[in-house]
């Protein structure tokens, strides 16, 4: 079965974390992705680490090499007047063009939208930066958290009493790719109709003011009640009822029980006597008998690990879940059941695991190949693509171009 | 084709996409997909509450002062506050409703007949619902084998997981973010849930659709796409993730600091809850910071002069930059500190989102008019097309059942005494009975 994509060909000139998410979702689904890297260096996430033995090494770098799975690299230095000729050429047969440059950096490289609009008017260019192409922000720079602190997202995750405080490392710009990647699609799709290239200026900041978590979700209503669904600082629970996160014998579950579960946790504790208890039961939206409930809860939990305790609520139905570290997510038995993790042999890292490709297509199915090697499609694609005389990509390659 | 005219086209015009999208994830998707262009048909029913709408036929008034209140508008909660649900309003903008009774034989006839003229079936229930109702892959694509049917429950559609129950709060516990985010003082109690898995699964499933759609020109065949949005959410903890492949390294919550950049992490400034988001990431950021805050000796003692010794003096440094910032206002530092190239801005807040002048220059927030709430700002589409811009052509959201006449009579081609018969057996409707659920 061939991958969906198959046929389309994408120029990808992004580095980092959030275009090169949007272009792995291409080329894990068969289109053709060629990654454009500074010669030497590289895309900035192979230093992003980790790295096995936290040894920095540019074919080492764990985000890197999850990043870029099944794109070909070529390497041209865009500060040359012969890098930004190959770039052009590079763009003539291209379906869609890619970018993440700080705004303008396109257009000194030589391929703005209107020059690549004269080298092919049928390719798309979409353009992801921080903050858009164009306003007071345009040339901010920023990081993940900062994307996350601007996108009004930062500021509601506040626990009781303390301050913001952040995601886990980089997710921001995981969902800005994933969000860019639907709407490349659809700029490529629009293309196709009009017979004329889109040209596509995606903000992080916007998509994570827009996005229904706690960001788009809370500007809505802020626009329909004046106020916030989700405040900072609420508290986790306002009845006696279990809510939030418990400890247990090797780590923490976070539960939630509403009132018309009541019976369902009295059997999970092996307490059916508690259903219709006199002194509990007309009371559990009372949150003053919250340690009533909390002390008869304790010393369940405490026989039981994380797994256990999430295992026997949900088999009363019951939403207990463990609060889990990465590496019980790599053992975890729902993703391994599903075989979501894939061993990728890797000529510099060795075996790699890496995470799945989450869609699962019964009729043209995704496939995780290795990431390349710095420049590692250089020759192959000048030669056979451009029609380079092997001689001359010699020569570019002592010249540093290539 | 219009290019000859050059009249706007947009790029999924002409797709037809059924929706059972619930709650965020699926409404998050078929926002996109309805912002570039598809007929996204919400598949509801007067019997059964759409859980975007309304949780429950009649919705508390202690619910009401609750912050979730907030989704509606001016916390009112008379009949028909489903119409006036701000998330509803504002993903399902573009997208047409009907209500179909899936229980009884002649509601899941009509529903049939749609499939076959429909591209797209989407839906997000509880892992077993489509199959209960008889709407599962083997029945539609017995129907139509040209359908593209999605279907992304919290855990997916297989494995020992699949009928777990679970909310964000659950899905981000078992797959590794919520020990991720954290105070570093505290155990994870301190830190309420983000619900980050439903945008993520959203936008995946808005790519996914497309991609189908692209093959499908090529087989000529539909093909069921499954997603599980805990995998999905997955890969955006990759940096952790591979840590603890790679060196077996589990990281333990970080608070707000960052695994090599120093200083880093959010700083008190002037005012009630306003801080300053910092992120220095090399030794010439470091000096440009340290002048600003009028001590650049700073930028040359030996505690702080490279990146290493001052991710080693962070407890020491992070004090001294803070006794600075606390007298300045987060506006201002932030011009201040991007205009020397350090990485510093304000954390937003999300009511000022409204007259922030970076969303505005771009015309961010577009208006809808509803004729239950009156004109609305909502975010408008997260792309911005020069060619064929993405203003939601067919405007605001629906109302229940606002389409059913629209839906059965165009494409389904009812007469009037079909429809009005439906009407009279409640297939249809367009008020939630008393007693649904």
């Amino acid at each position: 079965m061939a991958a969906p994509l198959e046929g389309i060909r994408v120029l990808d000139l992004t580095q980092g974390v959030a275009g090169p998410f949007a272009t792995k979702h291409f080329s894990d689904y068969g289109a053709e992705v060629i990654k454009v890297e500074r010669p030497g260096q590289g895309d900035m996430a192979r230093r992003l680490g980790p790295f096995p033995d936290d040894r920095p090494h540019l074919e080492r770098s764990g985000m890197f090499l999850t990043l870029n799975t099944g794109k070909r690299s070529v390497t041209l230095d865009l500060k040359t007047a012969t890098g930004q000729q190959i770039l052009r050429r590079l763009a003539e047969d291209a379906d869609i063009v890619v970018e993440s440059f700080r705004p303008g950096t396109l257009e000194r490289l030589g391929l703005g939208p209107d020059v690549l609009r004269e080298v092919n008017p049928r390719a798309s260019l979409v353009r992801v930066s921080n903050f858009g192409q164009t306003g007071p922000y345009r040339d901010f720079n920023a990081d993940d958290m900062l994307m996350y602190a601007m996108g009004g997202v930062l500021a509601v995750t506040a626990g009781e009493g303390r301050e913001p405080v952040k995601i886990g490392l980089y997710a921001p710009l995981f969902l800005a790719g994933n969000v860019v990647s639907a709407f490349v699609m659809g700029a490529f799709f629009g293309a196709r109709r009009r017979g004329i290239g889109e040209r596509a200026d995606l903000s992080i900041h916007e998509i994570l003011a827009s996005s229904m978590d706690r960001g788009g979700t809370n500007l809505v209503s802020y626009g329909y009640s004046g106020a916030l669904y989700f405040e900072p600082r609420q508290p986790q629970r306002s009845s006696a009822l279990p809510a939030g996160v418990y400890p247990c014998l090797d780590g923490y579950i976070h539960i939630l029980c509403q009132l018309q579960w009541w019976s369902r946790f009295c059997q999970l504790i092996e307490r059916p006597d508690l259903v219709n208890d006199d002194h509990l039961a007309p009371n559990l939206l009372d949150i003053n008998y919250a340690p009533e409930v909390d002390a008869i809860f304790f010393p369940w939990l405490l026989q039981r690990t994380k797994q256990e305790a999430m295992e026997a609520g949900q088999a009363v139905g019951l939403p207990i879940a463990a609060i889990n570290t990465m590496q019980d997510v790599l053992n975890d038995p729902q993703l391994n059941a599903r075989g979501f993790f894939v061993d990728v042999e890797h000529p510099a890292a060795g075996a790699v695991r890496l995470p799945g490709v989450p869609l699962r297509m019964s009729g043209t199915p995704g496939e995780l190949r290795r990431a390349p090697l710095l420049g590692e499609h250089t020759f192959e694609i000048l030669t056979e693509r451009l029609g380079y005389d092997p001689a001359d990509v010699a020569r570019l390659e002592q010249q540093g171009v290539i | 084709m219009t290019s000859d005219t050059g009249e706007r086209m947009l790029p999924l015009e002409g797709v037809r996409v059924l929706s059972q999208a619930i709650v965020w994830a699926g409404p998050f998707g078929t926002m996109i997909l309805s912002d570039l262009g598809a007929d996204v048909i919400e598949v509801e029913s007067i019997q059964h509450l759409n859980p975007t709408r309304a949780a429950v036929r009649h919705l508390p008034d202690l619910f009401m002062q609750s912050p979730t209140g907030a989704g509606y508008l001016n916390r009112d909660n008379s009949e028909g506050f489903w119409n006036r649900s701000a998330t509803f309003n504002y993903a399902k903008r573009g997208h047409r409703s009907i209500t179909l009774d899936l229980l009884r034989p002649e509601g899941l006839e009509l529903f049939y007949s749609l499939v076959r003229e429909a591209d797209v079936f989407l839906e997000n229930n509880a892992a077993d619902v489509v199959e209960d109702l008889k709407i599962d892959w083997p029945q539609l694509s017995a129907i139509n084998p040209k359908l593209i049917m999605v279907r992304f429950p919290g855990f997916g559609i297989s494995g020992p997981y699949r009928h777990f129950k679970g909310y964000g709060a659950t899905m981000e516990a078992i797959v590794g973010h919520t020990m991720l985010r954290g105070y570093r003082d505290s155990d994870p109690s301190a830190t309420p849930p983000i619900y980050h898995g439903d945008p993520t699964a959203g936008a995946t499933v808005a790519f996914a659709i497309q991609s189908a759609l692209y093959a499908r020109e090529r087989t000529g065949e539909g093909q069921l796409i499954e997603l599980s949005q805990g995998e999905a959410i997955v890969h955006h903890l990759s940096y952790a993730l591979m840590d603890a492949f790679m060196n077996d390294r589990i990281h333990d919550h970080w608070g707000n600091r960052h695994p090599w950049m120093a200083p880093y992490g959010l700083f008190p400034c002037k005012g009630d809850d306003r801080w300053l988001a910092l992120a220095v990431d090399s030794d010439a950021a470091f000096a440009a910071l340290a002048g600003e805050m009028g001590r650049p000796e700073l930028a040359t003692e030996p505690r702080f002069a490279d990146v290493s010794s001052r991710y080693r003096n962070q407890d020491v440094l992070e004090p001294l930059i803070a006794d600075w910032t606390r007298q300045h206002d987060d506006h201002e530092l932030m011009d201040r500190l991007q205009a020397v190239g350090v990485m510093a801005t304000m954390v937003a807040h999300q009511p000022e989102m409204f007259h922030d002048p970076q969303l505005q220059e771009r015309g961010y927030f577009i208006e809808l008019d509803h004729p239950d709430t009156g004109p609305r700002r909502y975010p408008g589409p997260m792309a911005h097309f020069e060619v064929n811009p993405l203003t939601p052509v067919r405007g605001r959201a629906p109302r229940l059942g606002e389409h059913n006449r629209e839906v059965l009579q165009d494409i389904l081609k009812l007469d009037d005494a079909q429809v009005q018969h439906l009407l009279d057996e409640q297939v249809i409707g367009d008020v939630y009975l008393e007693n649904a659920r």
